[in-house]
């Protein structure tokens, strides 16, 4: 399947003529356009919009989506594994925190990392054992791992986790005195969360671990043997991905104040599937817009509520005929070259430039 | 110097005898020919060294290791990396990217100093950088680094599999049929590279069907067939074994 898009994807993908300007935008503008979102709420609140606070949970959903589409986006972008129970781990993060908050009266904030750690870990227990499976059959085993956590949360396992009804009365999270409760709190919160998400799968992206999780997605065996010990970063983009859902059910616990198993469903672990397929598999850009187009733009159809999932389905198969690596699939890696190689290939920045000029000398 | 040693190495694949009870030594600074008719399992051994198939039996040693059961990113850590017959370079990935596969495995830097861009990991991707640039240059290639290593010429996919192999620092390379789909201008250039592989003390092990070239740059040359060693010496010596010759042409019918 992986193999197929990656043929599609070589073949449709322009190349682009000169090098040096891949940025979309510049970054001035880039910059801008963080600040004007940002100031979202302060604008909402000046021109007294009267379904601002409706809209302003809808991006504080999107955000929450967002954080968890990046998650998953290490291992199914990044290192190719087909994880659909992604939920999974969110629901153990979730919980983890609406159990110390409510049975131990911890605070919200201090459950956070407590809530990554124990995702991660499960994540390390169940993968363990599957993280050698390929493709088709890793999703299947996926899909019953959130089955699993699903079942055994809405039977009350260990008696903790309040059965079907799940667990209500969650506190809000406090910062420094500070008391996060309304949307407009909350909206900081989440994007400031994905900011920071941004910036460190950015970093670990371009690193040795990401690029070794690159060489695993695009051939494995080519990777083992040049020395990646395949098994251990693969495991490790699993635990990574885990813990960050784990610390984004510690943002949605807080947020609804109530959860119940059937917020962890399968269902939730294929809206973020798709998400990062239809965004664009490896691409943060591409994940954003993933989680704006399908978390977001359902909101502003609200009216064709019927025939809402037909449209959605609908795009998605026309999506993957026509555009199988996403809207926005990821750019090759740029390297800045130290001395005194910084001398070479300045006629063109962009590999994709050269290939094609290398391409007109044949 | 021993090198390497493959005592009675045996792999069946279902009925068929690939490698059956080889036995053979590799001396350090050596550069070794394995050679022999289609089928006579030398890329099995190959494999089998390097990991990527388990044997059935018999042992390998590499430099004071027993190589047995080992994966092999270990392998490739302790020193043995490889190319392949087929030509397995990440297609979609730059020409600099491929050989960073390589340099992989000396690198340090883990999860935590990536997620949070430490100081030293910044400082080892800038050495690596450089590191990956030199056998780039090593193999004529630097000027190519940017390119799609999918996009590159056969003969630069090669030279380019070389450098990702040299990137891990290996005390042994194992090339599998490096002048395969050469032309004659390319693998004279292969024969000098591979001079410059001695010369860095890197020992090499190739695979190859071109007997001029193997002839040229071997200092031992091993045959095989049907899954054993049949001879073994230096290239004048195997030129005019009986047994050899006999492999290769068969033997003439007597009435």
């Amino acid at each position: 399947m992986s193999f197929s898009f990656k043929g599609l994807l070589s073949d449709r993908v322009p190349l682009e003529e000169g090098g040096g300007k891949e940025r979309i935008l510049p970054l001035p503008l880039t910059i801008a356009g963080i600040a004007i979102f940002f100031s979202i709420p302060v604008i909402f609140k000046v021109t007294g919009l009267s379904s601002a606070m409706y809209w302003l949970e809808v991006l504080n959903t999107v955000g929450l989506y967002a954080i968890l589409a990046l998650s998953l986006n290490v291992i199914l972008g990044h290192a190719g594994m087909f994880n659909m129970g992604h939920a999974a781990f969110f629901a153990v993060g979730a919980y983890v925190t609406a159990i110390l908050n409510l049975t131990y009266g911890w605070s919200i904030l201090s459950t956070l990392p407590v809530a990554g750690l124990a995702a991660g870990l499960f994540a390390a227990i169940v993968a363990g054992p599957i993280i050698h499976l390929r493709g088709d059959y890793l999703l299947i085993v996926t899909i019953g791992i959130v089955e699993i956590i699903r079942i055994s949360l809405t039977n009350n396992i260990f008696g903790v986790t309040g059965g079907p009804n799940g667990l209500m009365g969650i506190a809000r999270p406090t910062i420094f005195g500070f008391k996060i409760a309304r949307p407009q709190h909350f909206f900081y919160l989440i994007w400031i969360v994905v900011a920071i998400t941004v910036t460190l799968f950015y970093w670990l992206e371009n690193s040795r671990f990401g690029r070794a999780l690159k060489f695993i997605k695009e051939d494995p065996v080519a990777a083992e043997g040049i020395g990646i010990n395949t098994t251990r970063y693969k495991l490790m983009a699993f635990v990574v991905g885990a813990i960050w859902a784990g610390f984004a059910g510690t943002l949605y616990a807080s947020r609804m104040r109530t959860i119940s198993p059937g917020s962890f469903n399968f269902e939730e672990s294929v809206l973020l599937f798709t998400i990062v397929i239809l965004g664009g598999s490896g691409s943060q850009k591409g994940v954003l817009l993933g989680s704006f187009l399908i978390i977001g733009l359902p909101e502003l159809f609200r009216g064709f509520q019927n025939s809402r999932l037909l449209v959605f389905g609908a795009a998605l198969v026309i999506m993957m005929i026509f555009r199988p690596q996403g809207l926005l699939p990821p750019k090759p890696q740029r390297y800045k070259l130290p001395p005194p190689w910084d001398k070479m290939g300045q006629n063109g920045n962009s590999s994709q430039a050269k290939v094609s000029l290398s391409k007109k000398d044949d | 110097m021993l090198l390497l040693s493959l005592n009675n190495i045996t792999k069946t694949f279902g009925g068929l005898v690939a490698v059956a009870g080889f036995s053979a030594r590799v001396n350090r600074g050596e550069v070794v020919g394995l050679i022999g008719p289609n089928g006579a399992g030398k890329t099995t051994v190959f494999n089998l060294i390097t990991g990527s198939i388990k044997l059935d039996a018999g042992f390998v040693f590499f430099s004071g290791h027993s190589l047995s059961g080992l994966r092999p990113h270990r392998i490739v850590k302790l020193g043995i990396s490889r190319t392949f017959q087929s030509i397995r370079l990440f297609p979609h990935m730059s020409v600099l990217e491929n050989v960073l596969s390589g340099c992989h495995c000396r690198m340090q830097s883990g999860l935590f100093a990536a997620i949070f861009h430490l100081p030293r990991q910044r400082r080892e991707e800038k050495m690596v950088l450089n590191n990956a640039m030199n056998e780039l240059d090593f193999v004529g290639l630097a000027s190519k680094w940017n390119l799609k290593a999918g996009s590159l010429a056969y003969g630069d996919q090669r030279r380019l599999e070389i450098a990702r192999a040299l990137a891990t620092e290996p005390k042994l390379v194992i090339l599998d049929e490096p002048a395969g789909g050469m032309n004659d201008k390319e693998t004279e250039a292969l024969t000098g590279l591979i001079e410059n592989i001695r010369k860095r003390d890197v020992t090499v092990m190739l695979i190859e069907h071109d007997m001029r070239f193997v002839m040229h740059v071997c200092d031992r040359v091993l045959v095989m067939e049907n899954g054993a060693l049949i001879a073994e010496g230096t290239p004048e010596e195997i030129q005019k074994d009986p047994k050899v010759i006999e492999a290769y042409l068969g033997v003439g019918e007597e009435d």
